[in-house]
């Protein structure tokens, strides 16, 4: 009976632990709001956000921006729902939702920028190449690309990273159409 | 029978172990945030003295201390304690560009945050108390004089203010870095 019941609590411990790291490391809350491919959340630093954003906030140790300064979209995946692929080309673009400045950077699974030989790692709205109409696409690819190329780096999983600074949309992230977002086409994979 | 008996072990050891990983699950989600050896506090602990103003790295590949930051975001952070008085928080909003402070508890969460647009002649200032702090400066206002100075009350004793500074082009990222450095964090004279 003893026996029985250590090896529930060793499995258990185990399993418990298990499932905490990896709700941690999907990084996403039950405050957190899915427009297309992108995840927000806009509780991350609040003090009521919920108990999952705040453990994965302490484990990661970001300083979240604040509602009132702007917000933070993430996307781990294209719009078809696919894992971004360091082995394939992505156009990202045409629009974003109404900001007074905007950037899209390249991040690791950590959340930190990844070397390339360009020395580019992400895009603001005041430098981006704009079409006539004043849509951009950025290329996201490890081959160099005219116009606006994101290079992705290095082998392995990426995620891309949207921030709006000053916007109108901070307190109702959740009514963003997917239509403003950006969309994460693939184009073509090696 | 002897099969039988076996597999209602395995199930109630199975039942038992799901109990205890849910348990244990629920427990870790809530104690982590306590914990707080990981957080960005406690990263920014190391860098330098409570008051001190200090800038982080252009977030970049090598710069591995905070993750998510913006390479186009330069930014500067002073810890506090209000422990020994309220911390009078200057910073100038360069015009050109968008700039903020937000203000974080010991435990991360963020409690104000203002931008450039709320900057008075270009200089945004606060005063960090504590609820006792307020209730004293508060008594020794002039009642015919309205407040003018922005007051922000703590839930906790120590926290951090950050202050960011967008660059519009690479080139003037240099810029917005001597825009957060000039941040400047000073512990006053506790009210009597």
């Amino acid at each position: 009976m003893l026996i029985k019941a250590l090896i529930a609590c060793v499995v258990g411990l185990a399993l418990g632990l298990w499932a905490t790291a990896l709700s941690l490391r999907s990084g996403r809350g039950f405050d957190a709001t899915t427009i297309g491919a992108w995840t927000v959340s806009e509780k991350a630093g609040a003090p009521d956000a919920d108990p999952y954003t705040r453990a994965g906030l302490e484990r990661s140790g970001e300083i979240p921006l604040a509602a009132g300064e702007g917000l933070q979209f993430i996307a781990r995946a294209d719009d078809t729902g696919a894992a971004l692929n360091s082995r394939c080309t992505y156009l990202v673009g045409r629009v974003t939702p109404p900001a007074r400045y905007w950037t899209l950077s390249l991040v690791d699974r950590q959340g930190f920028p990844v070397e390339n030989p360009a020395a580019r790692y992400g895009f603001r709205s005041s430098e981006i190449v704009r079409d006539a109409d004043g849509g951009f696409v950025i290329a996201v690819a490890a081959s160099a690309h005219s116009g606006n190329w994101l290079p992705i780096g290095s082998e392995g999983r990426f995620a891309l990273a949207l921030r709006l600074y000053d916007s109108p949309v901070s307190a109702t992230a959740g009514a963003i159409e997917k239509t403003a977002m950006p969309r994460i086409s693939r184009e073509s994979c090696r | 029978m002897n099969l039988k008996r076996r597999a209602t072990d395995i199930l109630m050891i199975a039942l038992g172990a799901a109990m205890i990983a849910a348990l244990v699950h629920i427990v870790a989600i809530l104690i982590i945030p306590l914990y707080a050896s990981r957080d960005a506090f406690a990263r920014l602990s190391q860098l330098g003295p409570v008051n001190a103003t200090i800038l982080l790295a252009q977030p970049g590949p090598q710069a591995r201390l905070l993750p998510y930051g913006d390479p186009a975001v330069a930014s500067a952070f002073c810890r506090f304690d209000l422990g020994a008085g309220p911390l009078r928080v200057k910073a100038p909003a360069d015009p050109s560009g968008f700039a903020s402070l937000s203000f974080h508890t010991r435990r991360g969460s963020i409690f104000y945050a203002i931008t450039d647009k709320a900057a008075t002649h270009g200089v945004l200032e606060a005063l960090v108390l504590t609820e006792d702090q307020l209730r004293a400066v508060a008594a020794k206002d002039d009642e015919d004089v309205p407040v003018q100075e922005l007051r922000i009350v703590s839930p906790t004793n120590a926290g951090f203010v950050a202050m960011r500074s967008f660059s519009e082009q690479p080139s003037l990222y240099p810029r917005a870095e001597s825009t957060v450095r000039a941040l400047n964090c000073a512990t006053e004279a506790s009210p009597e």
